[in-house]
């Protein structure tokens, strides 16, 4: 339900453990963490790369593909060093320098071979018309991910855990697209009490924020950058 | 299908807020947010009185409830700590009426006030100091003018925290010496556009770059501000021979109008015993 036709080649998400260890530990040895980063981070990389070097879907996707790529063939994680910036800037920083690398060659190419290179027309360009930076594009989609992944884990816990109503409830008025029900509705709805309806929410939203927390603790490097990518996150 | 925009905000702003069903409170609005969390004004439905809420990362759990031990007129006084279901820590405090010291600076009061406000502020640092517990973002933000004077430092920092530019102290990690920086950033802040060069001196001299070169501690920073306002020299700052003069003269202008006046009277005395 959360993912995207055109980002679709992001991995299988189900594979990601909701209980997840730093980035730190992942360096050490752990062997999904690229895929728990690629998870998060495909999507944001690929928007960043489409607003910010005017690429097209299909290009945007090979540059992005090609980042992930070329980041578990060149020690990453390695080169990490959380002292110098967190890990969300240290990877779009590295995307912006693979990405101009690839955007110069290409060009190299073209001109060498005599062809001319053609701009894209505004309407394929991601964000075009949008007054946000390609790096609030980045930080905005980071953010849609987390919350996307987040809920995927809330779902499937719902599932093993019996809770098809409170989720249903938390599906129906949190993740509304316009007008929210009433919690009266909702109770009518799913033949529970208005309290129930008040207290399933607040049981999804605790959740959901214990998810989110686990996600992001997969993709920092320690409990410092943890919480300030929290404040970040709500602030 | 992806998340909305507007589902995203909404779902950002629901998730965070604390679940206070199990307390005594009742959320009322978001009147605040720092590095460390976020401040809510509540109700608390026992005593029906209104109340600021501080809600923060479980990892502050001991840091939060050693900062709630501080007992001291300038310190905002803790009625409770608690844990919420989602791990997070909330402490209930006092919900102070009043202004933040930047604007209370924008309406212009005078250089004693404002002197007044950076005593009260030292006082309760130094207190929390002698506690064991440093500051490390202490700025006009954190300082609370009360609507009765009284004066109320706020949002006391545990390990890790990043401090504010301006008022930060180069160095890692923050301790109390930096709270020194903080104070005379603090100080330089305060003070009017035409401030007197001894006291911009004091706030330069606590904020020196290098740990040593700075006021030892609070209180040190504190006694020079006294020594200014009691019309002595600063250690901060070399007078000329004129201003020393002129200082001397301002400090003890009523012995020195008796003087004059004695001399005067004995002028004439002499002048009419002469005739």
């Amino acid at each position: 339900m959360w993912g995207d036709a055109d980002t679709a080649i992001g991995g299988n998400r189900d594979r990601f453990p909701s209980t997840q260890v730093s980035l730190i530990e992942a360096a050490a040895g752990e062997p999904l963490a690229m895929e728990r980063v690629a998870a998060l981070y495909w999507k944001p990389v690929y928007k960043f790369i489409r607003a910010k070097f005017r690429k097209d879907n299909e290009a945007a996707k090979d540059l992005t593909q090609g980042f992930f790529a070329a980041a578990l063939e060149r020690e990453f994680f390695q080169r990490f060093d959380p002292s110098k910036a967190g890990f969300r800037t240290y990877l779009r920083l590295a995307v912006e320098r693979f990405a101009a690398n690839q955007h110069e060659a290409e060009n190299r190419q073209k001109r060498g071979s005599g062809v001319k290179f053609a701009e894209l027309d505004a309407a394929s360009v991601a964000g075009a018309g949008s007054a946000e930076s390609p790096e609030e594009i980045y930080s905005q989609e980071w953010r849609r991910q987390l919350f996307a992944l987040a809920i995927e884990d809330l779902r499937a816990e719902c599932e093993s855990a019996g809770k098809r109503a409170e989720w249903d409830v938390f599906e129906a008025y949190d993740l509304a697209d316009g007008e929210r029900p009433s919690y009266a509705a909702l109770a009518r709805r799913h033949g529970v009490a208005e309290t129930s309806v008040t207290n399933y929410l607040a049981w999804a939203r605790r959740r959901l924020r214990g998810l989110v927390t686990d996600r992001l603790r997969g993709v920092t490097s320690g409990e410092r950058e943890l919480r300030e990518e929290m404040r970040r996150l709500w602030g | 299908m992806g998340l909305s925009d507007s589902v995203l905000r909404h779902l950002r702003e629901v998730v965070d807020l604390p679940d206070l069903g199990d307390t005594r409170y009742e959320l009322q609005e978001e009147i605040g947010r720092g590095g460390l969390g976020v401040v809510y004004a509540a109700r608390d439905r026992q005593l029906d009185r209104r109340v600021a809420l501080k809600v923060m990362d479980a990892a502050w759990a001991g840091e939060a409830r050693l900062i709630a031990r501080l007992e001291h007129p300038g310190i905002v006084p803790v009625y409770e700590t608690g844990t919420l279901p989602d791990g997070r820590v909330f402490y209930a405090m006092k919900l102070v009426a009043g202004a933040r010291a930047d604007r209370y600076v924008a309406g212009n009061p005078p250089l004693g006030e404002r002197l007044r406000v950076v005593q009260r502020v030292g006082e309760a640092l130094a207190y929390a100091h002698s506690c064991g517990v440093p500051h490390r973002d202490l700025k006009p933000q954190n300082v609370m003018v009360g609507r009765f004077g009284e004066v109320y430092v706020m949002d006391w920092g545990v390990e890790g925290v990043a401090g504010t530019p301006a008022f930060r102290a180069p160095e890692t990690p923050l301790d109390e010496r930096s709270d020194v920086y903080a104070l005379g950033a603090l100080v330089r802040f305060m003070l009017p556009a035409d401030a007197p060069p001894a006291l911009s001196a004091i706030a330069a001299k606590a904020m020196s770059n290098g740990r040593e070169d700075r006021y030892p501690d609070v209180d040190a920073v504190l006694r020079e501000v006294e020594r200014f306002q009691d019309g002595l020299a600063v250690e901060a700052y070399v007078e000329s021979t004129w201003q020393r003069v002129r200082r001397f003269a301002r400090r003890n202008e009523v012995l020195l109008w008796l003087l004059a006046a004695y001399a005067g009277v004995r002028f004439f005395l002499f002048f009419v015993r002469s005739f």
